[in-house]
């Protein structure tokens, strides 16, 4: 949808959605991390203690968990159409390392983009809001929770990897693209670069 | 002034803990089965008595609980034409590598006192239970109010110089405190072919003296924790950091190196 000069690429739901999910997602991340350290649990001080940390990190787990499935209806469609243009873009890494390797015209979201979602999101998401459901309501069966608590920290570590890549690409890697997820229009030129087929569906020569 | 000189010890444990490690012989073959050192437990620990019912066996609790530290537990076993009744003292081992304190998430609900033994701070604990998930013995229970429970090995009494209270009440030595060091001789001493938790576990607090293979008392022959602690405790841990921080340092170093995808601007507006 045009508006004016600018194009709509995420909706107002969307976005608060997105915003949702994320602030879920961070105050989860740093409970987490002041649990997981004991030199780093001066974190879950500013969070009222362990006892209140502790009591913060589930409920905003079930925040997670809700805006997780809710992001399903936004993404998870475009996500599994993998076409060549999908490879492509994986085959030059994006065009991330070097100027010459320019990926060909990406759909409304790339190749990264859409493993990203896949993988992160939506496989490690579940993963880490399941393992932490089962922490929270089963404590008394041992090999659950063993087995709930190694999936936990294995998720815990994809994100540890994965998150701090997508905030930067969403960020200062790719000026002009934070607006998608806070007024939610782009530039006919950002749409012409970064995601070149989505443009030209859009109606942009 | 007494309580200051243990906080401090209690701030320099976990240095060379084995040397310095008390803790407790038990000998199963000793034991009358009086059960004193139950009820010296609950007394000294101010613990209520658990309601049970008659399950046709002098052993009682069942189980431990919330407020039974450690139980007599009552083993018969029968080989050839005979029978043996065995009375084994169940409680917290305090293991030297101990799964419990690798596990927990808040700090100082469970720590390691100057004597080397496992206590428990219950107003710090949050009640997650990943303790009873990494305990290799299945000890530490949880009270009503969702807090950890279990034998401290009388953290409260040893610092003064006391012994535990359930040592203290044995009247026929089958639980005996001292330096760990010291009962490992003695149980050698008594001709004991094993010393269960010499090595076990980085040595345990508890040492039992057995004729036979531990499982013949009811004790795992070579007890663990599950290697998934290990393997998250020693890998995972570290790469959640590493992974962090390594995803900042690449997202800078791109930054200042190959730098963004700018986009043109200039012929649109």
């Amino acid at each position: 949808m045009m508006k004016g000069n600018l194009i709509e690429k995420t909706t107002a739901w969307e976005r608060f959605n997105h915003w949702v999910l994320a602030v879920s997602f961070l105050i989860l991340f740093f409970t987490g991390l002041g649990f997981l350290y004991q030199s780093l649990n001066w974190i879950n001080t500013i969070f009222g203690g362990n006892h209140l940390a502790s009591a913060i990190h589930k409920w905003t787990g079930l925040v997670f968990t809700l805006s997780l499935i809710l992001t399903l209806g936004s993404y998870f469609g475009e996500a599994i159409r993998f076409t060549s243009e999908d490879s492509k873009w994986i085959s030059s890494l994006g065009g991330y390392f070097s100027k010459e390797m320019e990926p060909p015209p990406q759909g409304k979201l790339n190749a990264g983009q859409k493993l990203f979602y896949l993988i992160v999101v939506v496989l490690f998401g579940a993963t880490s809001a399941f393992s932490g459901f089962i922490i929270w309501l089963f404590p008394d069966s041992r090999g659950l929770i063993l087995f709930a608590h190694f999936l936990h920290n294995i998720s815990y570590v994809v994100f540890a990897f994965a998150v701090p890549l997508h905030i930067y690409l969403g960020t200062a890697a790719n000026p002009g693209t934070f607006r998608v997820m806070t007024r939610g229009t782009v530039t006919a030129a950002w749409a012409k670069k970064h995601h070149g087929r989505w443009a030209k569906d859009m109606g942009i020569e | 002034m007494a309580l200051e000189t243990t906080e401090i010890k209690r701030r320099l444990s976990g240095v060379d803990v084995l040397t310095r490690k008390k803790g407790l012989l038990i000998s199963p073959e000793l034991c009358i089965g009086c059960r004193g050192c139950q009820t010296a437990c609950k007394e000294w620990n101010k613990l209520p008595g658990d309601r049970t019912s008659n399950r046709g066996t002098y052993e009682n609790p069942p189980d431990l609980t919330p407020n039974l530290y450690n139980k007599i537990r009552f083993l018969e076993v029968t080989g050839g034409d005979t029978v043996k009744w065995l009375f084994v003292s169940q409680r917290c081992m305090h293991c030297t590598d101990a799964g419990c304190m690798k596990v927990c998430p808040a700090p100082g609900a469970l720590y390691r006192t100057a004597e080397g033994a496992v206590a428990f701070d219950r107003n710090k604990c949050i009640g997650c239970r990943f303790c009873v998930a990494g305990c290799p013995f299945n000890i530490p229970r949880y009270d009503q109010e969702g807090r950890i429970a279990k034998c401290h090995l009388c953290s409260d009494r040893i610092p003064y110089g006391l012994q535990p209270a359930c040592a203290k009440t044995c009247p026929t030595g089958a639980i005996r405190y001292g330096d760990r060091e010291e009962l490992m001789g003695i149980a050698k001493e008594a001709g004991y072919k094993t010393v269960y938790g010499t090595t076990d576990l980085g040595g345990l607090g508890v040492l039992y003296a057995f004729r036979e293979r531990p499982s013949y008392y009811g004790l795992p022959d070579s007890p663990s924790f599950s290697p998934t602690i290990a393997l998250w405790k020693n890998i995972l841990k570290p790469l959640a950091l590493i992974g962090l921080g390594g995803a900042v340092a690449a997202a800078a170093a791109h930054y200042v190196t190959i730098g963004p995808k700018e986009v043109d601007e200039g012929g649109e507006e």
